[in-house]
């Protein structure tokens, strides 16, 4: 690509940009009061969801024994009443699909002898590939104190350095909320459609610190320190940025997801593309709505 | 034209970029990526000590399960302490799941090791340099011979001088400093000379048990849960044996730490007292050891009525002295098995994944813009950001697992992001001011750049945390996300900046 063939025509691009920004226009005519009312609203839906309904611990926060089978297709019912039955303890039976492999997770207490469930189910299916772990409830107590203790460490560190890059009470204060609410949302979503916390979606959920602060900081950066442009320029200049960043990270994480059989990226992935999404609301309503109402009230427009 | 090709490949920027493709391929092609457990196949499994330990102390058990796992005749093993109570050990090239559980079988029957004479432990596991081959005789006589530390046996010397057929005891796992509660027969077991070897004047068994390792013994006699939780104050724990068991839910419910011991079907009173207690021996002293002359050559000698119990006898003795080097008791806490087959279809896949993000992102790029010579660009930088990340992870073998993957993802995630920033800020400022564009592509980068330290700082201050801190599979994500950030910031960002301004900054 060293020598384009055509010469650019930057009127194409012009186009599409054009096109985009009108069809984003209506978020430039939302009031601020409505833009901070909605994502406030659902960031407490969100509390109401995470507390009648919080995710549940996966096996390496709350020990367990978790046995999984690839190359395997059974109705989960049916083999978790036939191990049961066989190992006299209690499993519940989850399967799953991928591009080239089918499979099941057994989840047994902890105490179980992992083998012996490969055993039962080497009966049924001899050629599956297993895999097995387990924890114990110590060790996944150590994992819970250190994943919480890495997500509040996490976002402190975030908080300080936001604080250092823009020095202002308001719009930093902003960025860290719509962040704790990215969290939160995706958290309340994990509930929702059953995606357990694990070591994996704690890792997703730092991941989102950092993600989600950026288009966070390229819209503060964008109204506050651009002012040759008026407010609603430099805001629909900044969605229009936001909104390419957000749907290509989330075309590429769509992707990883589809193709994984991995649990671990599968479920990074998903959480990843529930922060995304809480976040260009809390980025392009809460956020903007904040510094919109901040800079129309003071009179200097920001600092700096 | 040529010209600005020529300023834009002298570029400094794009130097670098070039000399850090370079450097990773090479590296790539010399020194093979190596995978964690999780991507390659085999056993991860996470042992926690009894109780906190020092940083000493740490090596001491990280150096002899190595050794422990190496005599087995594993190969590609890892051991990594985490913290002060945590012991990661990795073995590659487990095929089985009953391999997978034999490891944890090893790792969790590496037992405490002490030798005791006279109520005075005068050495440790560590203290037993070479075990030799055992030996057994036609009269089902047998011998292991094994080697101690000069310490050890200085201080045995010492101990040991004139006091010919005294018991000498070895323990793995004694329950040390804890409350004892017995039987009344087991306990006037305890307190006679059956124990003793061939020295009636030596101090009983229990009287040495109590100054060696502040065991308690009481005898029970319908005591209250509360008595005895009134006697075993101080104590680590108590250990009840074949008492009425409704004592074990009354003493743990006063949040006491207790274990209970029944009688096996069969069992005699010494059994069970050596099997609690995690006694061997005792062993008669030799006459050879008691003239104060320090020897570190000696041997474990016993008879049995029969070949096969001698032979019994032997091993057992053998595999304690041989294991129980570690200087505190480890506990089997995690374990996860991959098998080497589904490893290599993880590896596939997170490659056919990678590549189709890749190809997304291009797509997505190109949709937003229409423009080749935006998506094309904002693409290839990410594949030679993971080229970059992937050489550097060759170069230092890192092992790359599952979670170091998703932090390549996450890096590559926050990279493409902020490319779109930089080709917007240049894109935006093109209508409007033509005539001064040369100071105000200078002022929209210097906006970009903002936001990209800004993002950069905050990801980075996040995941240091992780990667200085935290115990578990988290390090490798951690790692990964803050190497791809400051190969973005560093390198690959200020040339992608470049190349979008020689592609769409001037015409």
């Amino acid at each position: 690509m060293s020598k384009p063939k055509t010469k650019a025509r930057p009127t194409a691009g012009d186009a599409v940009r054009a096109k985009k920004r009108k069809k984003l226009g209506f978020l430039a005519k939302m009031g601020y009061k409505k833009m901070i009312t909605y994502p406030l609203a659902v960031f407490l839906v969100a509390l109401i969801l995470l507390a009648v309904n919080f995710p549940t611990l996966g096996i390496d926060l709350q020990g367990g024994v978790v046995v999984t089978a690839y190359g395997v297709s059974a109705n989960p019912d049916e083999l978790a009443k036939f191990i049961s039955d066989q190992l006299g303890v209690d499993v519940r039976v989850e399967s799953f699909t991928g591009v080239d492999t089918n499979g099941v997770r057994v989840y047994a207490p902890v105490g179980t002898d992992p083998t012996e469930i490969i055993k039962i189910m080497q009966q049924k299916y001899p050629d599956a590939e297993y895999t097995h772990s387990e924890v114990q409830p110590t060790f996944g107590e150590i994992a819970q104190q250190q994943g919480i203790r890495a997500l509040v460490f996490a976002f402190l560190a975030m908080a300080v350095v936001v604080f250092l890059f823009f020095r202002n009470i308001v719009p930093s204060m902003t960025i860290i909320f719509s962040a704790l609410s990215d969290m939160t949302i995706a958290v309340a979503l994990m509930g929702l459609f059953g995606i357990e916390l694990t070591t994996a979606t704690i890792a997703a959920l730092l991941m989102l610190i950092g993600y989600t602060v950026d288009s966070n900081i390229l819209l503060t950066t964008k109204l506050l320190k651009r002012k040759e442009d008026s407010i609603d320029e430099a805001y629909l200049n900044a969605v229009s940025t936001g909104f390419t960043m957000s749907t290509t990270t989330l075309g590429a994480l769509l992707i990883l997801w589809l193709i994984s059989t991995s649990q671990t990226i599968d479920n990074i992935a998903i959480v990843l593309i529930f922060g995304l999404l809480a976040d260009f609301m809390n980025t392009w309503l809460l956020n903007a709505g904040v510094l919109k109402w901040y800079l129309s009230n003071s009179a200097r427009g920001g600092s700096e | 034209m040529r010209r600005k090709t020529k300023r834009l490949l002298l570029n400094w920027r794009i130097i670098l970029l070039i000399l850090f493709l370079a450097g990773s391929i090479a590296t790539l092609a010399v020194k093979p990526l190596t995978f964690g457990i999780d991507i390659s196949g085999g056993v991860a499994l996470v042992a926690q000590t009894e109780h906190p330990v020092d940083s000493d102390t740490m090596q001491l058990v990280v150096d002899s399960l190595q050794k422990r796992l190496n005599t087995l005749g594993l190969r590609d093993i890892t051991v990594e302490a985490q913290g002060d109570q945590i012991v990661l050990i990795k073995v590659a090239n487990v095929s089985t799941a009953e391999q997978a559980n034999q490891i944890k079988a090893v790792i969790e029957s590496q037992g405490v090791f002490y030798m005791e004479f006279n109520g005075v432990i005068f050495g440790t596991g560590s203290d037993v340099e070479y075990v030799g081959i055992y030996q057994i005789k036609p009269d089902n006589s047998w011998s292991v011979p094994f080697r101690i530390s000069k310490s050890a046996a200085e201080k045995f010397a010492e101990l040991a001088k004139g006091k010919v057929g005294w018991p000498v005891d070895m323990f793995l796992d004694p329950p040390v400093n804890s409350l004892m509660v017995v039987p009344d027969s087991v306990y006037r077991l305890m307190n006679s000379t059956e124990f003793n070897a061939e020295a009636p004047e030596a101090p009983t068994l229990m009287e040495r048990i109590s100054k060696a390792f502040n065991i308690t013994v009481v005898a029970y006699a319908n005591q209250s849960a509360d008595e005895i939780a009134g006697l075993a104050e101080g104590k680590d724990k108590i250990v009840l044996v074949d008492v009425p068991q409704e004592l074990q839910s009354g003493l743990e419910g006063m949040n006491l730490t207790v274990r209970y011991v029944p009688r096996n079907p069969g069992e005699s009173d010494h059994q069970l007292i050596v099997r609690v207690l995690g006694l061997y021996g005792p062993y008669s002293l030799g006459e050879g050891l008691t003239i104060g002359e320090p020897q570190q050559d000696v041997q474990i000698t016993g008879t049995a009525p029969d070949r096969l119990t001698a032979e019994q006898e032997a091993s057992t003795i053998y595999t304690v002295l041989k294991s129980g080097s570690l200087p505190v008791k480890l506990n089997v806490v995690g374990m996860e098995f991959i098998s080497p087959r589904l490893g290599e279809n993880f590896k596939t896949q997170a490659l056919y994944a990678g590549i189709a993000a890749l190809i997304a992102v291009l797509l997505i790029v190109y949709f937003h813009y229409r423009n080749w010579k935006i998506a094309i660009p904002v693409a290839s930088t990410s594949f030679f950001e993971v080229l970059i990340i992937l050489g550097f992870a060759a170069l230092i073998n890192w092992n790359l697992d599952l979670p170091s993957i998703a932090g390549i993802i996450a890096a590559i995630g926050t990279g493409v992001d902020q490319q779109i920033v930089i080709t917007d800020e240049l894109l935006s400022g093109e209508r409007s001011t033509k005539i001064s564009r040369r100071s105000s592509v200078i002022k929209r980068m210097g906006r970009a750049f903002f936001v990209i330290f800004a993002s950069a700082a905050t990801t980075i201050a996040a995941m240091s945390f992780l990667l200085v801190y935290f115990v578990g599979t988290l390090k490798g994500f951690a790692f990964t996300t803050i190497l791809g950030v400051l190969i973005g910031i560093l390198i690959t960002r200020p040339a992608y900046a470049e190349i979008a301004k020689y592609l769409l900054g001037e015409d």
